[in-house]
């Protein structure tokens, strides 16, 4: 039983692990942070994966437990922001096939959203990654109102670092 | 065009398969122990109460009520035993219970919630101990000091009293440095996250 549930969490989360890498590259500033973000969320959507009913998708369930884990229980904070060296970043997103220009923007998507508080971090992620406001509502446990009022004013942050 | 759709167009371009952790990675990670806030927060609980019980094993009961019965204060010491016992057992309670509820699939606002009442039980536990310690070391000192201080001036007393409560306050502003020192330090980024979500629900209500 126990050993099937294993086998079915390894399967779920090798497919899904690129949300993780995500979170960690936008809540941490080094790779050993981000490797210490990365398996505290392992563990942590582990200990709860019993409790997942299957009644949503797998990935939009693991945005939640490791939002969660990110700005909730992980310690290590990115004080450091001004002065981190973001040669771990470019070396993290740097693919042959991948696009020179898009390559650049990403680069700087990532340094901006490194500027952004952590609650303004997880409005910038989730609205990137296309989620609707009611689930961005759902997943921070406030209203569909104050989801965007707070996105509108994370957006409009995130658009004057990249275009001071 | 909005500014932020090209960005988008590449944040979801971005490769998936850069640093790919492989399932025998994920199994040992997934088996690994927790470094959470919560897990912290329980080992400094669980510690705050066995320390004072730990240092009881080493104490001679029989001499330890000795000391008690020749000052006369046998029977309090009795109740005081029993009241100690009674809101330990009380919090270690309230403590599994919050840790219970304590779950990462709640959504941010409720589980930061969960984590700061769960840290103000803890706080609460603290202070009711802290202040069994005063009432409990103020009827000592003055019990025990009391036949000694029978014939004296009533300018000796009034320093007795000073000094006592000089030593107590001193004690207990010691005890509150280091628990704000340890919860601040654990807690800090939390709160700031958690008054980020709250103030903008204050504002709208």
């Amino acid at each position: 039983m126990q050993k099937s549930l294993e086998d079915k969490f390894l399967n779920d989360f090798e497919t899904n692990q690129n949300i993780v890498h995500k979170i960690c590259r936008i809540y941490t500033t080094n790779q050993s942070d981000h490797n210490d973000l990365f398996q505290e969320i392992t563990i942590q959507v582990w200990k709860n994966y019993s409790k997942f009913r299957g009644d949503a998708k797998f990935s939009t369930w693991m945005y939640r437990v490791a939002l969660n884990t990110a700005i909730s229980l992980y310690r290590k904070s990115t004080r450091s922001v001004k002065t981190q060296d973001f040669s771990d970043l470019e070396f993290k997103i740097k693919s042959v096939e991948y696009d020179d220009t898009e390559e650049q923007q990403l680069k700087s998507l990532y340094k901006a959203i490194q500027v952004l508080n952590d609650i303004e971090k997880a409005l910038v992620f989730l609205y990137l990654e296309g989620k609707h406001y009611k689930e961005i509502s759902e997943t921070l446990g406030i209203s569909e109102g104050n989801a965007r009022v707070k996105m509108n004013r994370a957006k409009d942050k995130l658009k004057k670092i990249l275009n001071p | 065009m909005d500014v932020l759709d090209k960005y988008k167009k590449a944040w979801n371009n971005q490769p998936n398969d850069s640093e790919k952790v492989s399932k025998v990675d994920i199994y040992k990670m997934m088996k690994s122990k927790s470094s959470s806030i919560v897990k912290w927060i329980l080992i400094i609980s669980i510690l705050e109460f066995l320390i004072p019980h730990v240092v009881f094993l080493f104490v001679d009961y029989d001499e330890y009520n000795k000391i008690y019965s020749d000052l006369g204060l046998g029977e309090l010491a009795f109740y005081g035993f029993i009241i100690t016992y009674i809101i330990s057992a009380f919090f270690i309670y309230k403590f599994y219970c919050s840790y219970k509820n304590i779950s990462t699939t709640l959504d941010t606002k409720s589980l930061m919630d969960k984590i700061l009442k769960t840290r103000k039980t803890v706080k609460t536990y603290f202070i009711v101990n802290l202040s069994l310690f005063s009432i409990y070391t103020t009827i000592f000192s003055i019990v025990s000091l009391y036949d000694k201080l029978k014939p004296a001036s009533s300018y000796k007393v009034f320093i007795f009293i000073i000094s006592l409560i000089i030593v107590l306050s001193v004690s207990i502003l010691l005890f509150w440095l280091f628990y704000q020192l340890l919860y601040g330090f654990l807690l800090r980024k939390l709160y700031g996250n958690y008054k980020d979500l709250a103030k903008l629900d204050e504002i709208s209500q």
